[in-house]
């Protein structure tokens, strides 16, 4: 059978402590000749995100300035944690616009299933993590602060890499 | 009798009876000095002490040092998040599972997907269950990794947690270049993953697992032949298998005592039946076979990983079903068809038909099962979660009663508890 059955034993003989503590110590004083340096010296030095993070979000913008929410309110649909605020609206030329679109960055797990679904590549969610505030109502990004983001975009969900869709 | 009367009759320090709640004890008539060996005391350990792991509180009465009564109490962490998994579609309650185990929070993703899954009929393809099975093997090997390093903190070995946390970190690099975030992975969807595989990564988890067993030897060198280690864990905290298996104990803690359950053997998923790898046992069911047989599994996960890795399929990772998953982006934005069924998916959600469904899986901590019901909605009636944490965690007193005051620690180090997934 491919699967077998394995029992571990207890060794009954050869436990010391004598031993146990020189190999230890041994053992300790070869990494401390080797050493592997895990630790990084936040805030001084930045850990390098992978280009799938999903962080602080940021709205895509055209050529013009606006932003490029169509108000299809797909992403206020499937957001699981409902911190998404659309109010949609129409120009004079017939095309939608968001007049607010708001996420609360507070109530948002960072699920990224807003860019997932957001047809039109608007909104995105990206690589920063430091978006620590002083009060609760500065966390509820707008439209502008959404645009204003300049970080760059995960790589999930990107048209140009065929794994990540 | 007045009622200032009542209260000197009535103990400071709240009994518990066998219910778990508060009894009133009558403090003996005056003149009466109670003898001072019978005397019990009530301390708590936690809510907030690190070595419950997480927010557990424990109820101990000793007797001198000894152990007479444990009563374990929960609900600190409560997320009511089988609840909440009412209120969201299929796939909205993905982000919740991962948030349960946040040790293994893959495997619970996987869990998920594949109750839903099963209740919908879907079969997911070759490659995704491929991936789906390294997902869960190597979130087995990061949820022991965590174990023996704070394990060995709470026992009082210092210098293995910071061995095997390095190796975790490189786990949650692999998690992050994949699902893009270190923890909250939420990285599965119904009927296949959120992406595929970045290039490279197989690569980078190649050299985890060609890399990894030097730690393992590094901390087995440590511990397994130290008379300290040995002493703290062994005979300690006994259960037999008989009675592991009368309080539902499963995974590493049920197998420690002897009995080869493991539902990858028994009741296989994703053909775990043709990998070659031990179910790996203990015989005494103490403390020191609970350690001994979570080394040997993250080897004999390595074992599998090494296996999938080789045999990964190319082809597509999600079922070509419209109607579950989402079309590609680039399909998105050039397909007016791809964009209707795009739209339909997401505002309606995915249906599944009115059935229920159970599907369990080995996680690193249990048999944990996903019990999930439909109306024929687009969301679930009932989500159910057989946590193994929970169960394992009801045989806590019966394992610590008898011994002494600071083995409490290591047996409940032992059991390997999460309180996120005991809480739900
Ligand atoms: S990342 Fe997830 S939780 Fe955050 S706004 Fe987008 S959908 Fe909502
Ligand atoms: S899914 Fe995209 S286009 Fe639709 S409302 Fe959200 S950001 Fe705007």
């Amino acid at each position: 059978m491919a699967i077998g059955v394995r029992v571990v034993r207890a060794p009954e003989a050869n436990t010391s402590y004598f031993r146990a503590s020189l190999q230890g110590m041994a053992l300790t004083f070869r990494h401390l000749v080797r050493p592997h340096k895990p630790v990084l010296q936040y805030p001084d030095v930045k850990p390098e995100l992978a280009p799938r993070w999903r962080g602080t979000h940021r709205m895509a913008v055209h050529a013009d300035g606006r932003p490029k929410c169509v108000a299809c309110g797909l992403c206020p649909t499937i957001c699981p944690s409902n911190c998404i605020r659309l109010v949609p609206g129409e120009d004079d030329q017939g095309n939608r616009y968001p007049v607010v679109y708001e996420i609360d960055e507070f109530r948002c797990i960072f699920c990224g299933m807003c860019q997932e679904v957001c047809p039109v590549e608007a909104i995105h969610v990206g690589q920063d993590y430091e978006n620590a505030e002083f009060t609760r109502e500065r966390f509820v990004y707008d439209l502008d602060r959404l645009m204003a983001q300049d970080h760059p975009v995960t790589a999930l969900w990107d048209p140009e890499d065929p794994l990540g869709q | 009798m007045s009622t200032k009367s009542v209260e000197f009759l009535v103990r400071r320090t709240p009994e518990l009876g066998m219910d778990g709640r508060p009894v009133q004890v009558p403090v003996l008539p005056d003149g009466m000095v109670p003898e001072l060996h019978g005397e019990h005391m009530l301390i708590n350990i936690g809510p907030q002490h690190p070595a419950t792991h997480g927010v557990l509180r424990l109820v101990l009465e000793l007797d001198g040092e000894t152990v007479v009564k444990c009563t374990p109490h929960i609900g600190y962490l409560h997320s009511s998040f089988e609840k909440l998994g009412e209120y969201r579609t299929w796939n909205q309650v993905i982000p919740l599972t991962d948030r349960m185990d946040y040790l293994a929070p893959l495997i619970y993703n996987c869990a998920y997907a594949m109750a839903v899954e099963k209740l919908m009929g879907i079969e997911v393809t070759e490659r995704c269950k491929v991936v789906r099975v390294i997902c869960m093997e190597l979130d087995r090997i990061f949820s022991h990794l965590l174990w023996v390093g704070t394990t060995a903190i709470d026992i009082g070995a210092f210098t293995v947690f910071l061995y095997t946390f390095q190796e975790r970190e490189r786990i949650y690099d692999l998690h992050e270049a994949f699902t893009g975030a270190r923890i909250t992975t939420s990285s599965t969807r119904i009927g296949g993953m959120m992406a595929d595989l970045p290039s490279g990564w197989i690569e980078a988890l190649r050299d985890f697992v060609d890399t990894l067993p030097k730690t393992l030897d590094e901390t087995e060198a440590l511990l397994t032949r130290n008379n300290l280690w040995v002493g703290r864990n062994k005979d300690i905290g006994v259960i037999s298998g008989a009675d592991a298996l009368d309080w539902g104990l499963t995974g590493p803690n049920l197998r420690a005592s002897g009995v080869a359950y493991d539902i990858r053997r028994d009741r296989p998923y994703y053909d775990y039946d043709s990998y070659d790898f031990d179910v790996v046992t203990g015989e005494q069911g103490d403390c020191y076979d609970r350690y001994l047989v979570r080394m040997e599994e993250m080897r004999q996960s390595l074992r599998i990983l090494d296996q999938a890795i080789r045999r990964l399929p190319g082809g597509p990772i999600n079922v070509g079903d419209p109607r579950l998953i989402l079309p590609g982006k680039t399909d998105l934005m050039s397909d007016m068809e791809s964009m209707i069924h795009h739209f339909k998916v997401v505002m309606e959600g995915v249906k599944a038909p009115a059935d229920e469904s159970w599907f369990s899986v080995e996680s690193s901590k249990g048999e944990l099962g996903m019990y999930v019901v439909s109306d024929g909605g687009s969301k679930p009636v009932r989500w159910r979660v057989r946590g193994p944490s929970f169960i394992n965690l009801s045989a806590l007193p019966k394992m610590v009663e008898g011994h002494l005051l600071s083995d409490v620690i290591a047996i409940n180090a032992s059991i390997d508890i999460v309180l996120g997934e005991i809480d739900r």
